[in-house]
């Protein structure tokens, strides 16, 4: 079977989603609501690029929707003290690391699983905001929005920053040792152990990588609106890791690629706007999420299962 | 020569769940002395009442993590239970107790999914029951439309949720039903002993004879059960269902069993402890909030302490994590150090 079947799957499945919004619902594709909605993905495409390679690496990371919302706090409230845009930039991609530099310790060096050391961190993060900014709307000072430039030019970076950074994370998979050094370590670290690669330290790097896209992620929120919410993350775990799963990452690692994140953001992404299209209740967003992802899986089981036989 | 003392990993365990006894009776000294009106017995039967839910995951949970397996769709599974069993009363107008029992009935079904899937296909429970963790609570929101919620339940059901029996709450008695139930499978069955044999080794499992696929099912069948029940019992309490019952109660669930000594590796752990890691968890939740009537302090400190439970739930899973992973590798380390006999045949266990 043709090694890119699920990028091609999904891709179908987007274009078909797609094309049956030009034929029956046109408006969805006017140009400054459609901008607008592809701008907002691009925060959760930051933070996939990120869950991508932790998952790659056979690891998983539930925290990151509240080192999302951390690090967004930490920029908004060092913007509002009236420092730089750059430092505040700086601060949040900082504390995305330390924060992702907390669970990697844990992970690759204590060697306990990742999905309860994420589960610790991402309530512990979540409560310490909580208790720090007691649900408050945090306002912006001026200059924050759109980096200070017009809303049409800060889409522009916005968009263009994201997908630089997809093209440089899909190159350096592909071409670069650090990136062949997190598949060898997601498909068998103890193979990749004796191929002369440090599992432990591979797996710590992605884990400190993962906290600075999520801070990166989160400016790129921050700079969308003059506001911004302390559980601005939540739900950012499931959208990624959907995401991630439909694109064709294998869970069990050691496989997938960036460009099928993309789909696979691309194709979640418009399951609400086309629920609210079609005139169907919002609702069931979160139930359709649930039903992909184990659409997903089930079909890599069935696969596996296949090959095995 | 006298024989090196083996680690022995029992008594490890004994000396987890002493230090456990340990935590709780300075938990409960502690509290008194900072708090108001701890020690009685109207906040006893609070601690218990408030936190049975969260109890019954935890010790449903702990035969699922025995396994090497974890259940993340728990809370969601709540959440949804209740709204159907809320459905079931006021919709169809059913009577409450066919009604809980079918929501356990439901429960049992969406666990049943979650072991479907995870043991005929092969599939990571964690992955699984992330799926499903969003797809029950999706069903549960689109059920109620977001917001409508049931209310309105006659008074002889929600006395499961409120009232005392024999001197304790009544849901403390089907607590203490169900943990035993699962007590008896887990220590007190080769059923219930293939799961710490599943999560140890589960090729070496499938090698001495056990059904792994089959039994390791039965654990997240209970599971999605026990959710079922506690679901009902929430309700009881509150007097109202929702679809956002149970949300985040998964964690709880978790944190309680692995305060507990239960390896979140799979393979090792007791009920007993799932129990007691649930009281610590229970009074350190309760008891923070008795310190905030303390009016000695600051206000300010006041609230904060109520709002730290939170975290500090966070912390202690975490601190309980890596306290757990170091004496591991102590006990590792140590078993190194040991020299290995060369007269007897019998090698060093490891």
């Amino acid at each position: 079977m043709n090694k890119y079947f699920r990028e091609i799957t999904v891709a179908a499945a987007l274009g078909l989603l797609l094309l049956s919004l030009a034929v029956f619902a046109p408006h969805f594709f006017q140009f400054q609501p459609f901008t607008s909605r592809l701008t907002s993905q691009m925060p959760v495409l930051v933070a996939a690029i990120g869950i991508a390679l932790v998952i790659m690496s056979r690891q998983i990371d539930i925290s990151i929707g509240s080192q999302f919302s951390m690090c967004a706090i930490i920029a908004g409230v060092t913007a509002a003290s009236g420092l730089p845009l750059g430092v505040s930039i700086a601060a949040a991609i900082g504390a995305g690391a330390l924060m992702g530099a907390l669970n990697g310790v844990l992970v690759a060096y204590l060697g306990l699983p990742s999905i309860v050391v994420t589960l610790a961190t991402m309530v512990t993060w979540q409560e310490a905001l909580r208790l720090w900014q007691q649900g408050r709307l945090l306002n912006l000072p001026d200059g924050i929005q759109w980096f200070g430039l017009s809303q049409p030019a800060g889409q522009t970076v916005v968009i263009s920053l994201a997908f630089l950074l997809l093209v440089g994370a899909a190159f350096a998979m592909k071409h670069l040792s650090a990136g062949r050094f997190i598949y060898a370590t997601g498909s068998d670290a103890e193979a990749a152990r004796l191929a002369g690669i440090d599992p432990k330290r591979t797996t710590f790097g992605v884990f400190v990588l993962m906290g600075a896209l999520a801070g990166l992620a989160a400016v790129l929120n921050l700079v969308q609106s003059p506001q911004v919410q302390p559980n601005c993350g939540d739900g950012l775990e499931l959208k990624t890791i959907a995401a991630a799963v439909v694109g064709g990452v294998a869970i069990s690692g050691g496989r997938g690629t960036l460009w099928g994140v993309l789909l696979g953001i691309l194709l979640l992404a418009n399951v609400n706007p086309a629920l609210t299209h079609f005139h169907q209740p919002p609702y069931w967003e979160k139930a359709i999420q649930g039903l992909v992802i184990l659409l997903a899986v089930f079909a890599d089981g069935l696969r596996s299962r296949k090959a095995q036989t | 020569m006298s024989s090196p003392k083996s680690f022995s990993f029992k008594s490890l365990l004994a000396r987890h769940e002493a230090v456990l006894v340990f935590v709780i009776l300075f938990e409960v000294i502690l509290f008194q002395v900072l708090g108001r009106n701890f020690l009685t017995e109207r906040n006893f039967s609070n601690v218990f009442r408030h936190s049975v839910e969260i109890g019954l995951l935890a010790v449903a949970m702990t035969p699922v993590i025995l396994t090497g397996g974890i259940d993340l769709s728990v809370g969601s599974m709540m959440g949804l239970c209740a709204v159907l069993f809320g459905m079931m009363v006021n919709a169809l107008g059913m009577d409450p107790w066919v009604a809980a029992a079918l929501a356990v009935a439901c429960g049992a079904l969406g666990g049943g999914i979650n072991a479907a899937l995870i043991t005929r296909l092969n599939l990571p429970p964690l992955i699984v029951t992330l799926g499903t963790f969003s797809l029950f609570r999706g069903l549960a929101e689109a059920l109620t439309k977001g917001a409508e919620s049931f209310s309105g339940f006659p008074a002889y059901f929600l006395a499961l949720g409120n009232a005392t029996v024999a001197g304790l709450p009544a849901q403390i008695w089907v607590f203490f039903a169900v943990a035993a139930g699962i007590w008896f499978l887990v220590h007190r069955t080769t059923f219930g002993r293939s799961f710490r044999a599943i999560g140890y080794a589960p090729e070496g499992a499938r090698y001495a004879g056990i059904p792994v696929a089959r039994n390791t099912s039965l654990a997240y069948v209970i599971a999605g059960a026990v959710a079922g029940l506690a679901a009902v019992i929430l309700v009881a309490r509150l007097g109202e269902a929702r679809a956002n019952a149970g949300i985040g109660y998964e964690l709880l669930a978790i944190t309680a069993v692995v305060l507990g000594g239960v390896s979140i590796f799979g393979g090792s752990g007791t009920m007993f402890g799932t129990i007691l890691g649930w009281i610590a968890l229970a009074i350190l939740n309760n008891g923070l909030t008795r310190i905030s009537d303390y009016k000695i302090m600051d206000q300010t400190v006041a609230s904060v302490a109520r709002e730290l439970s939170g975290l500090l739930t966070g912390l202690l899973l975490l601190a309980a994590l890596a306290i757990g992973a170091s004496i591991k590798t102590l006990a590792v380390r140590h078993a190194r150090k040991q020299p290995i006999p060369t007269s007897k045949p019998e090698p060093a266990t490891q």
